[in-house]
């Protein structure tokens, strides 16, 4: 083990896959030469150089336009897209295009791409710069959807991203980039798909995604110091393909789930989770399925303001606590 | 249309098709009363899932199936697109706003009856887990106490009461296994569902609680002469005759009252201790097994109540008509095997109780009285009452004195002035 920053896993995981295959390619803005604009992707273009690690012109379309024509022909390659509020200029390309081609070709051509880029808020970039916005991508049939919350889990996934044969969208939660934790040295790859339990309870479950995950982990502690709550909470970590296994096992266990999302709320991952759990698991519900979101606003820039809007840990222990009575 | 096994409890995977009430070719309506059905539980009846000719049985009198087995084939009319349904032995309910908020996929009709509410009291809008597992054990939700806001069941009030009555002793009886012929000078008696319940549910009390017996001797004599002065009247009003055990019941309440500890729950590393006693009376089922129904609240009743309790209870429990809701909350046992003549038991803790009585035959003997300093030798009704208890929750001299305190109110309260 290692002690890594979340963004030191990034490149380490990215540097992992390109040792071992000569075919994955890593191409988006300022991430050669300048190692990105959150320093996640430093060291790379010294180490694999200028034909496989690439700074691109200022469009979004191109770089993707480039790495959907090179994943087709052969090449696996990682895009960066700088902010994830820039996928908005993608969706023809990535909703279209990515999505589709192996289904439109008959399984003939693989589309074997990873989106990566930098999500949610909380570092005041403004409305246009801090959005939340995995639950775009997790409507769209064909896209898998990941979104790692700690560093061990970021290198593990972006390995298996980038070795999956189809299209994944990684989002790196631009507030988690500077936390630690111990990363497995060597080869790591975690399994797409499956969802981590981080914190056994007996009393409720707390679902959360990315950046949420730890605030839910510091709620749990003080709803089980301060009001006695046992809070079982799931770090979620990819929403396509959903671990809805391990969502039943949790609910049957505590009859009580909660979500915790970054994304505003209308249409929010959890909507869709709360949808499966209230026509699957309906009988073993003891109370409503809560969902604490981010609001459905444009996302304010001012500090305070930007923080009342995330869900912190003080709303979710009070939600769950008022909640679980 | 399938006809279905139904599921009947969250544990009862299997059930056993006692008596078909329909035969192939006859008709039956909707909610009309179609087979019975055993298990290890409970014996429940169960009606028709809709109108129609039986057309087939798959599942014969006497059979063991797993629950959602096609147990028969119902023509009602439908084509055959319509899905399987399994029989949902809950009444029909009449009001929409009563359905929004109490209806029950019950197990029984009388359950589902109990759950209909027609206020709005927030104690009574369950969940959907506390409502499932409200139907699936019989449970009627007024006898819950509710932890939540505003009362509110929770599933975990449910657990907890589930857990507290969780194995019995005692369960239904299910069908007689002696009439196999012997084979090479012997036969063998497969366990049935009760034996194997009971068997399980014996190992285990005596492993999980060090048990301690000890008797005292007591004279009845007062409970004898009520007895003999009122008991023709009593058998004439009553229609069933007065004997020893409502005496000893209400002389375990009221000393309880002074020894709380042994009408008691073992919980984990507590000793949850009940204000109000509810009393398992042990009932032998024609020596084809044995329950413990229980009289709820019985400390609050009079000797003429539980007495009226105790002959309800055994008569339905006779009759094969409890329902598992009778089994629930028991917090002290009485087993009475003094009809045998037995001098005394050494009975096995009903878990997760902490003691349990055995009261055995009343016979006259001579006994040695004092009398203004002079020993007179008398005869007297006398008999052994003997309780086990469990060591971890009490000890000796604390059981002893609830023992003597036992005797001591049967020996001297005023039982003529306690009997109408």
């Amino acid at each position: 083990m290692a002690e890594l920053t979340y963004r030191e896993a990034v490149a380490e995981g990215i540097a992992q896959e390109m040792e071992r295959d000569e075919t994955v390619v890593f191409l988006g803005e300022d991430i050669a030469k300048a190692g990105g604009v959150f320093k996640a992707t430093v060291g790379l273009y010294d180490k694999f150089g200028p034909d496989r690690v690439r700074d691109t012109p200022i469009s979004e379309q191109a770089i993707l336009g480039a790495a959907m024509g090179a994943a087709m022909t052969g090449l696996k390659p990682i895009a960066e897209i700088m902010f994830s509020d820039f996928l908005a200029v993608c969706w023809d390309i990535v909703a279209n295009q990515i999505a589709k081609i192996r289904y439109m070709t008959n399984g003939q051509v693989s589309m074997p791409l990873v989106i990566r880029t930098a999500n949610g808020g909380g570092a005041r970039f403004g409305a246009q710069h801090s959005q939340s916005v995995e639950n775009w991508s997790m409507m769209i049939p064909g896209l898998k959807v990941v979104a790692p919350s700690t560093p061990a889990d970021v290198k593990g996934l972006l390995a298996a991203a980038i070795r999956d044969p189809d299209p994944v969208m990684f989002f790196e939660q631009k507030s988690l980039y500077s936390s630690k934790g111990d990363v497995p040295e060597g080869e790591h790859i975690e399994e797409i798909g499956v969802a981590k339990v981080v914190r056994e309870g007996s009393d409720v479950t707390i679902i959360a995604l990315a950046a949420m995950v730890p605030r839910a982990l510091d709620a749990a502690d003080r709803l089980y110091s301060e009001a006695g709550i046992s809070a079982g909470v799931v770090d979620l970590r990819s929403l396509v393909p959903l671990d809805t296994k391990t969502i039943f096992e949790q609910v049957e266990k505590t009859s009580r789930l909660v979500t915790v999302e970054e994304n505003p709320r209308l249409c929010g991952w959890g909507a869709e989770i709360s949808s499966i759990v209230a026509e699957e698991r309906f009988w073993d519900l003891d109370m409503p399925i809560i969902r604490i979101t981010t609001p459905h606003i444009p996302l304010p820039s001012a500090d305070e303001l930007e923080d009342m809007a995330l869900p912190s840990v003080e709303r979710i222990f009070e939600t769950v606590r008022q909640g679980v009575d | 249309m399938d006809v279905l096994m139904p599921q009947l409890g969250e544990t009862v995977a299997e059930g056993t098709l006692s008596i078909w009430h329909k035969n192939v070719g006859e008709r039956v309506e909707a909610n009309e009363l179609l087979f019975e059905i055993s298990t290890d539980k409970v014996e429940m009846e169960v009606p028709a899932p809709a109108g129609g000719v039986m057309k087939e049985i798959l599942v014969k009198e006497g059979e063991t199936v797993e629950v959602g087995a096609i147990l028969a084939i119902l023509d009602d009319g439908t084509d055959g697109s319509v899905g399987p349904i399994a029989p949902e032995p809950a009444p029909s309910l009449e009001n929409n706003a009563q359905h929004l908020t109490h209806s029950l996929p019950a197990a029984s009709p009388s359950v589902a009856s109990a759950a209909v509410s027609p206020n709005h009291d927030p104690r009574r809008r369950l969940s959907p887990v506390v409502r499932k597992l409200v139907a699936e054990h019989n449970l009627n939700p007024d006898n819950i106490d509710g932890s939540g806001l505003d009362g509110r069941i929770k599933k975990s009030d449910v657990l907890a009461l589930l857990q507290r009555n969780a194995p019995t002793t005692t369960d239904q009886a299910s069908g007689s296994s002696t009439s196999l012929p012997s084979v090479d000078g012997k036969k063998v008696i497969p366990f049935n569902r009760i034996r194997r319940v009971t068997a399980e549910h014996m190992v285990r009390s005596k492993s999980t609680s060090p048990h301690v017996h000890q008797g005292v001797e007591v004279d009845f004599s007062r409970v004898d002469r009520v007895r003999s002065d009122k008991g023709v009247a009593w058998r004439a009003r009553e229609g069933f005759s007065l004997n020893y055990l409502p005496f000893v019941a209400r002389a375990v309440c009221d000393a309880i009252v002074e020894f709380p500890h042994v009408n008691a729950h073992v919980e984990e590393n507590s000793l949850v201790v009940y204000d109000q006693v509810n009393l398992a009376i042990a009932v032998d089922l024609n020596f084809e097994g044995l329950v413990a129904p229980v009289i709820q609240n019985a400390s609050s009743m009079t000797a003429v109540e539980i007495a009226r309790s105790i002959a309800g209870l055994a008569a339905r429990a006779r009759a094969n008509q409890l329902t598992p809701g009778d089994h629930l909350g028991a917090t002290y046992t009485i087993s009475n095997n003094g009809s045998f003549g037995t001098l005394f038991t050494t009975p096995i803790i009903n878990q997760p109780q902490v003691a349990i009585l055995s009261t055995d035959s009343i016979t006259k003997r001579p006994v040695v009285v004092e009398q203004d300093g002079e020993d007179h030798l008398v005869i007297r009704p006398v008999g052994i009452v003997t309780q086990a208890f469990d060591h971890r929750a009490i000890d000796g001299a604390y059981a002893a004195a609830f023992l003597r305190k036992v005797k001591e109110i049967i020996e001297t309260k005023n039982w003529e002035a306690a009997l109408p």
